[in-house]
């Protein structure tokens, strides 16, 4: 089976919509199915080490949100059956079902959106992008916006070390490091900008925003989509007319 | 081809409440030639390298400006509202920036420029291969961009640009970042460039632009200080003491005056031997 750059998007977008549109008892085991498809499916293997830890935590922290997420509704929210006490404290089915709902929805969306990009090498994404011929303008701020990303947590290491350097306690513990975000923000914030500036500058005075149109690079953007893409656009059509007929046979 | 660049009394602020970034500066850059522009922090190096280059005109449509901007046969008033690459190609302050990031190897990074023209793949891969020889970085073809060091980074900076072989060239502080051997590599090319390409070089150093400029230009807070030869630069130089560190540039000049009499003599040691044998 052939997984490339077209194939995976189509992936990406069948499970967003599964997302939106079906139960959570859909939802959940496509979030496992999701998961698992980082270890089992070659194509989605994390392209760095970096990539790989990444997705490794993310996991360990979707756990958290889909327990906290779970038990706060369950709690706030009242409505149903009391399922049960906990020191004093009601835990409701409504409230129990709509986490479940949300933290399910919300992880099948992060967790896709997350095995395209850690497998997916940044310039192979945006040669992509140029090929099926996606205005410059727009392919340069979604450059900007990943490399800025990419190079986040790096940024964010230099701004704690220069934090350090001049006495801040950055790193003395859960607290001392929520304390100094603020006083990392502003210089985050700032450099970005400034160095997102130049690079669009550096890229713009490299031509990149006058392509011609009838580039070689682009000679590619005619070929056909390949099976696998068209299954999977083919699907997400149908999950699609599926949920707009029950809405309808709904009234 | 190199092209000239005439401006004329071009005046440029970047708000009504800010204040003038260039008043009133007038420049006549003869082609081929190489033009140094000195100045502190400020001065409006930076500001006049980007309305050469249109970023200027581009991306502060609302400005005050006036004046009048020629860059080859093309007269802008006041300055370019559009990117003049590949006429006018810049490469900025910070290497690392230049480069797109999006490009694997350094081979392809430079190529990355070649496909913005639209120029076929098999005529770029032999102008990349034959302009990384040029510069001496053909041996890094293969590497990653990231991977390279400050010099290397900068020559790669460079090579993005010169693959376009822009009429005019310009560099923005290019040694802000370099040790000294990386800063003498950078000068052999910029001196190999000489004719064939105008050359702007911005800098805060006397050490790098005196010996390769064919003009010198003092900016001070977006005023014209000093417009002429090195030679009546180097003459007058203790009149810019208040905005150039001048003591700083006496010790570099005897230092170049001292490696040139040693190149001399090298060379006469080397004609000496030569003719023995």
């Amino acid at each position: 089976m052939r997984l490339d750059i077209s194939s995976k998007l189509a992936l990406v977008l069948l499970l967003w919509v599964c997302a939106f549109t079906l139960e959570w008892f859909v939802s959940v085991p496509l979030l496992v199915v999701a998961a698992a498809a980082r270890y089992l499916v070659p194509a989605f293997r994390p392209q760095s080490h970096r990539a790989n830890r990444a997705f490794n935590k993310f996991l360990l922290y979707s756990v958290a949100i889909l327990v906290l997420l779970t038990a706060l509704n369950a709690l706030l929210m009242p409505g149903g059956d009391i399922l049960f006490t906990l020191a004093g404290l009601k835990f409701h089915h409504d409230g129990l079902m709509f986490g479940i709902r949300t933290a399910a929805r919300l992880l099948l969306l992060s967790v896709s959106i997350l095995i395209f990009f850690i497998s997916t090498p940044l310039p192979d994404f945006i040669r992509f992008l140029q090929q099926k011929g996606l205005p410059s303008q727009l392919v340069l701020i979604l450059l900007l916006t990943l490399h800025f990303l990419d190079q986040l947590p790096e940024r964010i290491n230099r701004v704690f070390v220069a934090q350090e350097a001049r006495g801040a306690p950055v790193r003395a513990g859960v607290f001392s490091r929520a304390k100094s975000l603020v006083s990392i923000l502003s210089p985050l914030v700032l450099s970005s900008i400034v160095e997102s500036i130049d690079r669009g500058t550096a890229l713009e005075v490299r031509g990149f925003l006058v392509r011609p149109e009838a580039s070689l690079v682009r000679v590619q953007a005619r070929q056909k989509l390949n099976p696998v893409s068209l299954t999977l656009l083919l699907l997400t059509l149908g999950v699609l007319f599926l949920f707009l007929l029950r809405w309808l046979l709904a009234f | 081809m190199a092209a000239r660049i005439l401006i004329d009394r071009f005046s440029f602020r970047y708000g009504p409440d800010l204040p003038s970034a260039l008043a009133e500066v007038s420049l006549d850059i003869a082609p081929g030639s190489c033009c140094g522009i000195l100045g502190p922090t400020g001065a409006g190096k930076t500001t006049l390298l980007h309305a050469l280059v249109g970023i200027l005109g581009r991306h502060h449509p609302d400005s005050i400006h006036a004046g009048t901007i020629r860059v080859g046969e093309r007269t802008f008033a006041p300055l370019p509202d559009e990117i003049l690459f590949p006429k006018v190609g810049l490469v900025l302050q910070d290497p690392f920036v230049q480069l797109s990031g999006v490009r694997d190897t350094v081979s392809d990074e430079v190529l990355f420029t070649l496909e913005n023209l639209g120029i076929a793949s098999e005529v770029a891969q032999s102008r990349v291969a034959a302009l990384l020889r040029e510069l001496g970085i053909d041996h890094l073809a293969s590497r990653q961009p990231s991977t390279l060091s400050g010099g290397e980074t900068q020559r790669l900076a460079l090579a993005t640009m010169l693959i376009a072989a822009p009429e005019v060239l310009l560099l923005d502080e290019p040694t802000s970042a370099l040790d000294t051997s990386a800063v003498e590599r950078l000068r052999q090319i910029i001196e190999s460039l000489h004719s064939r390409t105008t050359v702007i070089i911005t800098d805060t150093q006397i050490d790098f632009s005196l010996p390769l400029a064919d003009q010198i230009v003092v900016l001070d807070a977006g005023n014209l200080r000093f417009d002429g030869k090195p030679s009546d630069f180097t003459s007058r130089m203790n009149e810019f003491g208040d905005v150039l560190p001048v003591r700083g540039w006496r010790e570099a000049l005897d230092r170049l005056a001292e490696s040139s009499a040693m190149q001399s003599h090298a060379a006469d040691l080397l004609g000496k031997a030569l003719g023995k044998t």
